[in-house]
């Protein structure tokens, strides 16, 4: 928002080093983020924060200025010089929604002759990067840049009735509104009308038909408070935005209507000439505003900052703030009773019992103070709060396991399209998508199920980009519907990506396929204590007969395979819930390792390709020999020698006792025995 | 087979000095195990050795000579065995060296790397701010993405229909429900989970992931936060002012230091913004900080008392801090990557350089 140096001038004493204007304001909670001089003026830019609207005119900025340099603060003359005529005999006022118009206050000039705006007006206007229009229109958008209160002016002659009403719009009305656009109006809506018809958004903008013209002699000036909320309905359903409407969100001074529309009389009949009638309308909702009071304690505010702050330096900033102060303390303990300015009103929220809360008033004091001066220290609490979570800990296992295993974390969005979320499986299938309502674009149109699409599209990204291998994971929430529950289900997934060739010839290249990422899975479970079995499976998107779901304890918790879509070389995925990796058991106690030399034998046998490793293995564990410590695949092959459709299965045996040292006989014995039987169950018989 | 000289007449024990000069001639040229070995086998071997077949014709040597010729064909058996031992040696060393040559590797070729992985750079960020608040006594609180509008604005005094709301650029759901537009609503759970415990300070940071309807060069839809609080009996705003720097001097250098800008934000009064010092010229002012000398790195406050008594907990006894900065610029700065979109567009020649 950018303020005019030399306006603000107008009503303090300002210092000769802009810059150091600049710094004090930002120091003061107005952000002066630009300093420019233009002409034989200086612009300063400054971001004013929604709970202000006080300081978005020169005059509210004059007003801190005033205080931090301690200075004086002139306001400007606001009272006209009336004529006899007195302003109930020439318009009326009537308020029918009190709750969206709490105040209406207006006053009439007759006679004026609309024309230019004096270069004075001109300047301080264009100098804020306005448009002059007329000496009316400017007068009204002066008055809003100097003291923040909107006001319309209306040629009184366009008034049906002469009247005025405060009312909300009726279903199908329409109104053409100053920048020519004609607008559908509803209910909602609150309306300015005139006996027959809408003449203005209330607090938005004017309606063409009442427009202030060269013709126009005699004009109604609005000076209004709207009820914020009301204002912001009105202007978002049309999807406007004024300066008027920004002031009125964020809540004007319901004070400073009358004193405004006085001051546009003023400056009106000045400059435009015609006679200020006596008098002014103030259609006023009782009771409004309501005083805001609350109590304002030394001690408590200087345990709060952490400072020493005297108490006559909080007496004259909150004086000079506008705050009144009734000394309510005893000498021991300095205390105020602490009456809220009208124009601080909404950024003083009272409490439950109606009191002002005491911390606005600590805010008010140390943003003068400067919160700079405050000295650092540290909470004088001992101890820690809480320890780690399991699923903390969980989440770091798997991040240390799987990066040490050579996959790199990856971060996606959440969301992506539906048509990518239909492509892969989900670990809860049969599930619809969460769609968001206002998206970024359909490419993130609903919230994820998998995390595999947006791993999938990674992939290939890097493989166009000439990578020989992907190898990434990432962990992060998915979301699922969960109807009768107040928010969805949002459980983390760990999703893994991997294919390519790894290495060069020099390092031992390793081509990865289904087995190298189902070996990161199986080695994670184990490390989390976990044991997961794989299981063939059809799943959408992944080549049949390359994918498998993972089983804990009887449950599907995941899947992995090989992407069916091939680009390049192929891609392997899985994805699991975390939930499928917690609780995990993990024995800590070792095994201690035999002292005596083992024995290890090899056996090879051809079987048919139907029957799965998982078979074989599971009747050596029912088989197992006496000391046999441990069986390991050694070699599949398919080819020269071995029928089609068998395959030779070499697997390794190492027997090992604690005890003793085992002889060769023995372990022939019983090898021959564990042998003979698996081939008598899986042997190839042709 | 070399013939001793002799052979025909009585041996004499001058023949040993000659064959000692013969043996040392035929020594000198032995180059290889082979040739060695034949030296061996003709002087001290077993059957034919000359050294033996001296000995053998001991019998033959006048009694009064015998003494002085066993004598002198033991000083050439020794003689023969010394500097057989020493060849032996001399070509046991030439015969390892070989081998060395022969197995040594270039050490300068490179080695091969175990094939390390990395955490994603947001996650580095996130782990080290952890530990330094752990190390101040925190526990981390996570809650859900998908909020409500209750924790998510109506908590933290964002009424409806205000303007504050604005500043959010929320990203609803088809059914009502929001994206989470910061890591505040995590605040929400702690202090209605824990009002009950109080007086016990709570003191929680709470990274997680944020969204904004916010889509272009400089804002990605997504992002991540890392907000705090702390709340117990007696926090000053100087508390605030202190944990801000020692978290910041931790997570930046020891000199680093800080200025706050007071500002607005609807959960905490006062607010502020916070700079610290620009960590690419030290303070100097330079394009990074638009000469300035500092970087705006977070907001905070002290938490509202509205926001305090919606949770259970009463403002007029406890009060609070709150403060929240985003992940994705610290790390950005860190690893000089200069978009937000690079952070997740999961490049793996990228991702696979973090380090740290």
């Amino acid at each position: 928002m950018l303020f005019s140096r030399s306006w603000l001038a107008e009503y303090v004493d300002l210092p000769g080093d802009s810059q150091d204007l600049a710094r004090r304001l930002t120091a003061a909670g107005l952000n002066a983020e630009g300093v420019e001089e233009k002409g034989d003026d200086v612009l300063l830019d400054i971001e004013v924060t929604t709970n202000r609207p006080d300081a978005m005119n020169h005059l509210g900025i004059a007003r801190e200025a005033a205080v931090l340099y301690e200075r004086p603060l002139r306001r400007p003359e606001s009272s006209p010089e009336e004529g006899s005529e007195r302003v109930e005999d020439a318009a009326s006022v009537e308020v029918e929604d009190e709750e969206g118009c709490p105040r209406y206050v207006a006053r009439v000039v007759r006679g004026v002759r609309v024309g230019p705006s004096p270069d004075w007006l001109r300047k301080r206007l264009e100098a804020i990067g306005l448009r002059s229009i007329n000496n009316v229109v400017d007068v009204t958008n002066f008055i809003l840049w100097e003291m923040g209160q909107p006001l319309h002016a209306f040629d009184l002659a366009k008034l049906g009735g002469r009247k005025i009403i405060v009312r909300r719009a009726r279903e199908g009305e329409m109104l053409t509104t100053l920048d020519g656009v004609e607008r559908k109006l509803d209910p909602e809506m609150l309306v300015i009308a005139d006996a027959e018809r809408p003449v203005a958004l209330a607090g938005v903008m004017g309606g063409a038909d009442s427009e202030v013209t060269e013709e126009t002699a005699d004009i109604l000036i609005e000076s209004a408070h709207f009820d914020r909320r009301r204002v912001r309905l009105t202007a978002r359903a049309l999807g406007m935005h004024t300066d008027a409407s920004h002031r009125f969100e964020r809540g004007t001074d319901p004070e400073g209507s009358l004193v405004a529309a006085s001051r546009a009389a003023r400056l009106i009949a000045e400059i435009a000439g015609g006679t200020v009638l006596a008098g002014a309308i103030d259609a006023r909702k009782a009771g409004f505003p309501p005083e805001r009071k609350g109590r304002l304690e030394l001690a408590r505010l200087n345990a709060f900052a952490g400072a020493e702050i005297p108490a006559a330096d909080v007496e004259r900033w909150l004086a000079g703030l506008g705050f009144g102060l009734e000394s309510a303390g005893t000498p021991e303990d300095t205390a105020w009773d602490v009456t809220v300015p009208s124009w601080r009103f909404f950024d003083f929220q009272p409490r439950p019992d109606g009191r002002a809360y005491e911390a606005d008033f600590f805010e008010e004091v140390l943003r003068i103070y400067g919160l700079d001066n405050i000295e650092a220290t540290l909470p004088r609490l001992t101890g820690a709060d809480e320890p780690r979570t399991p699923l903390q800990k969980l989440r770091d296992r798997i991040r240390f396991y799987l990066s040490a295993a050579g996959y790199a974390e990856a971060i996606h969005f959440a969301f992506h399209s539906r048509d990518m979320d239909a492509r892969f499986p989900s670990l809860r299938p049969g599930t619809e998508p969460l769609a968001l309502a206002n998206p970024l674009s359909e490419a993130y149109s609903v919230l994820r199920r998998s995390l595999i699409p947006n791993l999938v599209e990674t992939a290939r990204f890097n493989q166009r980009r000439g990578l020989p291998a992907v190898r990434l994971f990432e962990l992060g929430t998915a979301f699922f519907e969960n109807p009768g529950a107040p928010l969805p289900d949002q459980p983390e997934q760990l999703g893994l990506v991997c294919g390519g060739t790894v290495g060069t010839s020099w390092e031992h290249a390793m081509e990865l396929d289904f087995f190298d990422l189902k070996g990161a899975l199986e080695g994670l479970a184990d490390a989390l204590g976990v044991t997961l079995e794989a299981r063939p499976a059809e799943l959408p998107g992944l080549l049949a007969g390359n994918t498998a779901e993972l089983v804990r304890s009887g449950e599907v918790v995941g899947y992995l395979g090989r992407v069916e879509e091939e680009e390049g070389y192929p891609i392997y995925v899985a994805e699991i819930a975390l939930d499928g990796l917690a609780g995990g058991e993990s024995s800590l106690e070792v095994d201690l390792p035999s002292r005596y030399p083992g024995i290890s034998a090899d056996f090879t046998f051809t079987h048919s390709l139907d029957i799965p490793w998982a078979e074989i293995d599971r009747a050596i564990a029912e088989l197992r020999p006496a000391d046999l410590v441990s069986s390991d695949l050694k070699i599949r092959y398919r080819g020269q020698g071995v029928p089609e459709g068998a395959v030779n299965t070499t697997i390794s045996f190492l027997y090992n006792s604690g005890e003793r040292s085992l002889t060769q006989e023995e372990v022939n014995e019983r090898q021959a025995a564990l042998t003979g039987e698996l081939e008598r169950r899986f042997g190839w018989r042709g | 087979m070399a013939e001793p000289s002799g052979a025909a007449g009585v041996p004499e024990s001058s023949d040993a000095a000659v064959l000692a000069e013969r043996f040392e001639r035929e020594a000198g040229v032995v180059s290889d195990r082979a040739a060695w070995e034949d030296l061996r086998l003709r002087w001290i071997g077993r059957k034919q050795g000359i050294v033996r077949s001296l000995l053998a014709r001991t019998g033959e040597v006048p009694p009064d000579q015998r003494r002085a010729y066993g004598q002198s064909v033991n000083d050439l058996k020794d003689r023969v065995e010394t500097r057989l031992t020493e060849l032996d040696e001399r070509l046991a060393a030439r015969e390892r060296e070989a081998v060395i040559r022969s197995e040594a590797v270039d050490v300068t070729l490179p080695g091969r790397r175990p094939p390390l992985g990395t955490l994603h750079p947001v996650t580095r960020v996130f782990r080290e701010m952890e530990e330094i608040f752990a190390e101040l006594g925190y526990s981390v609180a996570e809650g859900p993405e998908v909020e409500d509008d209750y924790h998510n604005f109506e908590a933290l005094n964002f009424p409806r229909d205000h303007p504050a709301r604005d500043t959010q650029d929320t990203l609803f759901l088809e059914n009502g429900l929001l994206l989470r537009t910061h890591t505040s609503p995590v605040q929400i759970r702690t202090m209605l989970a824990r009002a009950k415990d109080m007086p016990k300070p709570i003191r929680v940071i709470c990274p997680g992931r944020v969204f904004r309807n916010d889509n272009d060069l400089r804002h990605s839809p997504m992002f991540h936060q890392v907000e705090g609080l702390a709340v117990a009996e007696g926090i000053t705003v100087g508390d605030m002012k202190g944990t801000l720097l020692a978290f910041l001097r931790r997570l930046f250098s020891p000199e680093t230091e800080i200025r706050l800008r007071p500002s607005h934000f609807p959960f905490t009064e006062p607010s502020a913004e916070v700079d610290v010092t620009c960590q690419n010229c030290k303070g100097q002012g330079c394009a990074v900080c638009s000469n300035t000398g500092w970087m705006e790195i977070l907001g905070c406050g002290m938490v509202d008392p509205r926001v305090l008594a919606g949770c259970g907990i009463d403002p007029d006894r406890y009060s609070g801090f709150a403060f929240g900065m985003g992940a994705d610029r610290v790390a950005m700065n860190r690893y000089g990557i200069p978009n937000i979109r690079l952070l997740f567009e999961n490049d793996e020649r990228l991702l696979r350089q973090v380090r740290g």
